[in-house]
């Protein structure tokens, strides 16, 4: 296993305090777009280390983080609506339709901050602890796991596009007032919320890492090796999976609960079974491992999509695809194995050059 | 401690129609190293399978020190009450250093996995190293395993399962691929594993090795008992060199 700060991440880890410093210091002064692009990309960054943290370690592929980040996100917008509430005594549309007068009694847990902070962390882990429990038990491994992380979230998505749901069907919840204080929607606000999700990457990028260097780490290594073996070895490999799936799930959550009140709304769209499949597709173009990849794809390609979205937005799937295609023939594992192919290219180009220093 | 080990009586597996496993007796007692030969498919890897919990049987028991029922527990279960199995395919970390594998192997708290993840390497590393002597690869703790040879690796899954300190020491064609100065080393190292409170089961198809090292010998053929008895007995039988020495 690599060591914590090896040269890629100690490269991430600085360009992410430069930015983050940026952010405090001028974020004020920046375009808001600008801020709020970061913002987000972040969001997505920390949703691809959360997936990445299971795939690239223990080679357990999740088609479903979607899941955990739209609870994330839907946990974060009940807080907002019922500070909204508080402020404007305005109810939701969604609320008054329902007709029952008011929001369901038990939101009024969501009035505290602190217990909303708790439950963006709990709640999608606990979620996670279920459905996994359960599949990790009955051995369902491979591809067949992946297959039931998609199912699910689809089936959330089908229930949460039920209006009797309760969480504003296909419409969604959206009119957040203020966050902790800060107009929604505004420049102050959106520069709290991109440097508290750059803080959030660069917590998950060295917390993980260090974890991942770990012993616990090495076992997950091991899983993905031989698992059996592990097993053999005298060691119950479902618990071992599952805190490291329900710890993924919790990251996914807290991407999700930042990303929703920059968006400034949620609805079931983030549970479309595509979302998820993508996040894997940036890990898989960043470079599965060590958490380093997942932060160069998600970033790349999402900060390439936005450019797209403004010049050409029809184009976008096709040069997915196309990024994909070269990714898988020319770098199996991702942009991370630049490092060493630059190396072997210029190599073959120039003998002396890109051997190793003594 | 002496007795019996592992014990199985009238035991049965079947893959579909196919029983590679045919109302098989079997008796493998402390103290002493027990040879399991035979043709291939005979079932000793099944046999093995059945022991440490990756195959269920279809009928039959199996009990280690005579009275513990093994089929109600787990592998995992099985493991820690100390059946130490080396895989016929090596199977180790590839991902990992040797150092990192024998690490892994080494469980210092065997009833709380929380405490076995948090333990000190230091608490670790005196083990490890003696190990490292003991399969020869002192010199390569910090290579990854998955650039050793295929008889490294070998070494490396008997130090693995070695540094467990298993009473049943389960070891399937621990000398397949090696050379004769490797199998003579290993011939050595099972001999000074013997000890009175451990059982040795070698699987092996190479009859040399199995006769400098084991007590008594099975022969299986078609998942029953051909032949019971010593190695030079054993070559010695018409029929064990019909179904297998004399192909
Ligand atoms: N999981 C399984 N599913 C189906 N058939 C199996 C399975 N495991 C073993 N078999 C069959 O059972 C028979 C016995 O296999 P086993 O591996 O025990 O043989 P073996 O004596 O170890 O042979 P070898 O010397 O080749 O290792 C073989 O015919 C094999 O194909
Ligand atoms: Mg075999």
């Amino acid at each position: 296993m690599s060591s914590v700060f090896d040269r890629t991440a100690s490269a991430i880890t600085g360009l992410l305090l430069v930015m983050l410093i940026a952010l405090l210091l001028l974020g004020h002064g920046m375009p808001v777009y600008l801020v709020n692009l970061a913002g987000q990309v972040m969001c997505f960054v920390l949703l691809a280390m959360a997936v990445d943290l299971m795939w690239g370690s223990a080679g357990i592929l999740s088609l479903g983080h979607g899941l955990f980040f739209a609870i994330g996100g839907y946990i974060a917008a009940m807080h907002l609506l019922r500070t909204a509430f508080a402020a404007t005594h305005v109810l939701p549309d969604f609320i008054q339709f329902m007709g029952n007068g008011g929001f369901p009694g038990w939101w009024a847990l969501f009035d505290s901050s602190l217990f909303t902070a708790l439950a963006v962390l709990v709640v999608p882990a606990l979620a996670a602890f279920v459905f996994g429990y359960v599949s990790f038990r009955s051995r369902v491994n491979g591809v067949y796991f992946s297959i039931i992380t998609q199912a699910l979230t689809y089936t959330a998505m089908l229930l949460m596009f039920r209006n009797d749901t309760g969480f504003g069907g296909n419409n969604g919840m959206t009119g957040f007032h203020a966050i902790a204080g800060l107009p929604a929607g505004g420049g102050d606000a959106g520069v709290l919320l991109a440097s508290l999700a750059t803080a959030a990457v660069l917590v998950c990028l060295i917390g993980g890492r260090t974890l991942l260097a770990s012993r616990f780490g090495r076992l997950l290594a091991a899983i993905r090796d031989d698992e059996p073996r592990l097993r053999f070895l005298g060691y119950n490999t479902l618990w071992l999976k599952l805190v490291a799936w329900c710890l993924s799930a919790s990251v996914a959550g807290v991407a999700g609960a930042l990303y929703v009140p920059q968006v400034g709304i949620i609805n079931p769209s983030l549970l479309d079974p595509a979302l998820s499949l993508e996040v894997a597709v940036w890990v898989a173009v960043g470079g599965r491992g060590g958490l380093c990849g997942a932060v160069l794809g998600a970033t790349l390609i999402n900060l390439l999509r936005s450019w797209m979205a403004a010049s050409a937005p029809l184009l976008w799937p096709f040069v997915l695809s196309l990024l994909v295609l070269l990714v898988v023939l020319a770098l199996p594992n991702g942009l991370l194995d630049m490092r060493n192919r630059s190396r072997g290219w210029m190599h073959s180009l120039l003998p002396a050059v890109g051997r190793p220093r003594p | 401690m002496s007795g019996s080990a592992i014990a199985v009586a009238g035991l049965t597996v079947a893959f579909g129609n196919f029983v590679a496993l045919n109302n098989l007796t079997f008796e493998a007692c402390y103290g002493q190293v027990h040879g399991v030969i035979g043709p291939n498919g005979a079932g000793k890897t099944t046999l093995l399978d059945v022991l440490t919990g990756k195959s269920a049987p279809r009928q039959g028991s199996v009990h280690l020190d005579g009275t513990i029922d093994l089929g109600r527990m787990t592998e995992v279960q099985r493991a820690l009450a100390g059946i130490g199995r080396k895989f016929q395919k090596p199977s180790v970390f590839e991902a990992l250093t040797i150092a990192e594998n024998l690490d892994l192997a080494l469980r210092v708290h065997r009833n709380s996995l929380l405490r076995e993840v948090l333990a000190r390497r230091a608490d670790k590393d005196a083990a490890i190293d003696r190990l490292l002597q003991t399969v020869g690869l002192a010199d390569r703790r910090d290579t990854l395993a998955g650039v050793l040879s295929h008889g490294q690796k070998q070494w490396l899954e008997i130090g693995m399962v070695l540094v467990q300190d298993p009473k049943v020491l389960l070891l399937d064609e621990p000398v397949a691929g090696m050379s004769d100065e490797e199998t003579a080393h290993t011939a050595s190292l099972v001999q000074s594993l013997r000890s009175p409170d451990r059982s040795i089961i070698v699987v092996e198809h190479d009859m040399d090795f199995v006769e400098q090292v084991a007590d008594t010998v099975t022969v299986l053929h078609e998942g029953a008992t051909l032949f019971e008895g010593s190695m030079a007995a054993a070559r010695a039988d018409h029929r064990v060199i019909e179904v297998y020495i004399g192909r």
